[in-house]
């Protein structure tokens, strides 16, 4: 019975009661209320689910869902019920997800353009910054100099090689990538040797009577030790790079998110322009999502 | 026969005027098969004296040998447990061992270094806790693990610097037991030397006690603890000779100190 008094069913109902408001301007409500039932399904799905296990985890999963109730009963009153917003400039919730679902097949392409640039650009900085960090870091001598020349260059705000990209490279997407790439290697770099020039003396000490070879030492001991601070740094380029990409996409691509947003905000489209914004959010909180299950798992080992 | 010979070892650390002298020519040896603890108050120098036998310190001075050639470097002829992190945090007890197995006895196959961890994991009584991590067993079973992978290497010596003195008093018993009982059993008995500052462990354990001063660190006497084995320790703590020796041993302890107060050694 308790399972039915959680405030995100509470809010649910509330929201089903603030539909029957008489509209002051179209809203397409049958889309959104189409969305908090099937979110509601969903939850309850998960609620049966997680009956017995992961108290903490569908705790906060049923808090985030009220938050997303609460906001949509806001934006509803706000638009299509009681119109005190500008009708050009907010659209209601609903026409919002008609959008997104009537864009679908476009809004796809773009993030999978996006997303593809994202994980190139970070798949070649992690490639690089980590066994170069650990190579770095491990030869102590070269470090400490290796240390500075990272810091003045990783200081280097990485927008700025864009238009020297530009120059220098062939395409848009090459130029993404690279800056992608940069936004990545610097942190990732100075994160593993920071990682590596703080692994804890014993258990350097501990590997080294057990005899290991140089590369045991590097890649068994060194660099699972360092993994904390390494995806410090991962983490940091992740979130940079979705900054990076979608201004850069704003300035001069043909497709990608930051492009769609520009785009139909130009074309003085502000449904779509909010709909994008939504699917970015929604976008970079689900990779940053994932990326912190796998790393956490990577992790598992720490108390 | 000689297993490990020091003679006239010195070791310095620092450079000038920061320069530190932790041992200051220290000469002792150790037979095969002999379990020898080296005693002596915090800061004597005791754990530089081990690393030099793990191969981790080079001596400044005078020479280290084991089986007649001088230590070079660290080997697998030599299983060490340290007081702290001789396990890798990002491994399972299992892996941990079998980790150290394969760097010791490359001819095994991984199917056998898994065997080989496994019957060890048993018989420190880790059964049920071989997929733990460092982080989720306790400090006593930790060290059951550091123990059970310098025995799964199968090496000729053990080094073992204070592996109890993190432990609370019931545990450093269980595990002064659990080390007895093993050693003991072995028909090839393996030659251990033990660092340790609690002399009732020393007593225990050894065939004979080294006593080191302090600052710089040097060898004050040494002691040979003649009780049968196998031992017990309930009933070896009963008799007038346990009592004896541990008073020898502590006034051998103590001469140092009032030595140091009473002449131009002050260090207070």
């Amino acid at each position: 019975m308790k399972l039915f008094l959680r405030g995100s069913h509470l809010l649910f109902v509330l929201f089903l009661l603030v539909q029957l408001l008489p509209d002051a301007r179209p809203s397409q409500a049958i889309y959104s209320v189409g969305f908090a039932v099937a979110a509601e399904t969903a939850s309850l799905l998960f609620a049966v689910l997680t009956l017995r296990t992961q108290r903490r985890e569908a705790h906060l999963f049923f808090d985030l869902l009220a938050f997303v109730y609460a906001s949509l009963i806001v934006w509803e009153l706000l638009t299509a019920k009681f119109s005190i917003l500008r009708a050009a400039l907010f659209p209601p919730p609903g026409m919002i997800i008609a959008q997104i679902a009537s864009d679908a097949g476009k809004i796809t392409l773009n993030i999978r353009s996006s997303l593809g640039i994202i994980l190139e650009g970070h798949a070649l900085g992690l490639a690089a910054g980590i066994p170069l960090g650990l190579f770095l870091g491990w030869s102590a001598r070269l470090g400490s100099v290796a240390a500075y020349v990272s810091k003045f260059l990783g200081s280097i705000p990485p927008v700025v090689y864009i238009p020297y990209g530009i120059a220098l490279l062939p395409t848009f997407r090459s130029v993404s990538v690279l800056v992608i790439f940069l936004a990545t290697f610097w942190p990732v770099l100075a994160g593993t040797m920071s990682g590596v020039l703080n692994v804890e003396r014993r258990i350097i000490d501990s590997a080294r009577v057990l005899n290991v070879s140089r590369f045991s030492m590097l890649f068994h001991i060194i660099l699972p030790a360092s993994l904390p601070q390494i995806f410090i740094g991962c983490n940091q380029g992740l979130s940079v790079s979705f900054v990076l990409l979608t201004s850069a996409e704003m300035i001069g691509a043909r497709s990608g998110m930051g492009y769609y947003v520009k785009n139909y905000s130009d074309l003085g489209d502000y449904t779509r322009t909010v709909a994008g914004v939504l699917v970015i959010g929604t976008v970079v909180s689900t990779v940053m999502f994932f990326s912190n299950k796998l790393q956490n798992y990577l992790l598992r080992w720490k108390s | 026969m000689k297993k490990i010979e020091v003679r006239d070892l010195t070791v310095d650390y620092g450079e000038r005027e920061e320069r530190f002298t932790a041992l200051d020519g220290v000469s002792f040896s150790v037979k095969s098969g002999e379990f020898v603890s080296v005693v002596g108050s915090s800061g004597c120098g005791k754990s530089t004296l081990l690393s030099v036998l793990e191969g981790i310190t080079r001596p400044s001075g005078g020479t280290a040998v084991i089986d007649g050639a001088p230590i070079v470097g660290p080997g697998t002829d030599r299983g060490v447990v340290f007081q702290h992190y001789s396990l890798f945090p990002w491994m399972t007890a299992r892996h941990n061992v079998t980790f150290g197995v394969k760097q010791a006895r490359k001819d095994l196959s991984p199917k056998r270094r898994l065997e080989v961890a496994d019957e060890f994991l048993n018989q420190v009584g880790l059964e049920g806790f071989k997929d733990k991590y460092p982080s989720q067993l306790s400090g006593g079973m930790q060290q059951r693990v550091a123990i059970a992978r310098a025995l799964a290497m199968d090496a000729e010596i053990l080094l073992m610097d204070e592996p109890f003195g993190a432990l609370d008093a019931k545990n450093r018993i269980k595990l002064q037991e659990l080390l007895l009982r093993l050693w003991e059993g072995r028909e090839r008995k393996k030659t251990v030397v033990f660092v340790t500052h609690d002399i009732d462990e020393a007593i225990l354990l050894s065939d004979r006690v080294v006593m080191l001063t302090n600052s710089p660190g040097r060898v004050h006497g040494e002691i040979l603890v003649p009780f049968p084995r196998p031992r017990g320790r309930a009933k070896l703590v009963r008799t007038p000779e346990y009592s004896k020796l541990r008073s020898e041993l502590l006034s051998l302890l103590f001469n140092d100190l009032s030595r140091k107060i009473g002449g131009e050694e002050v260090v207070l």
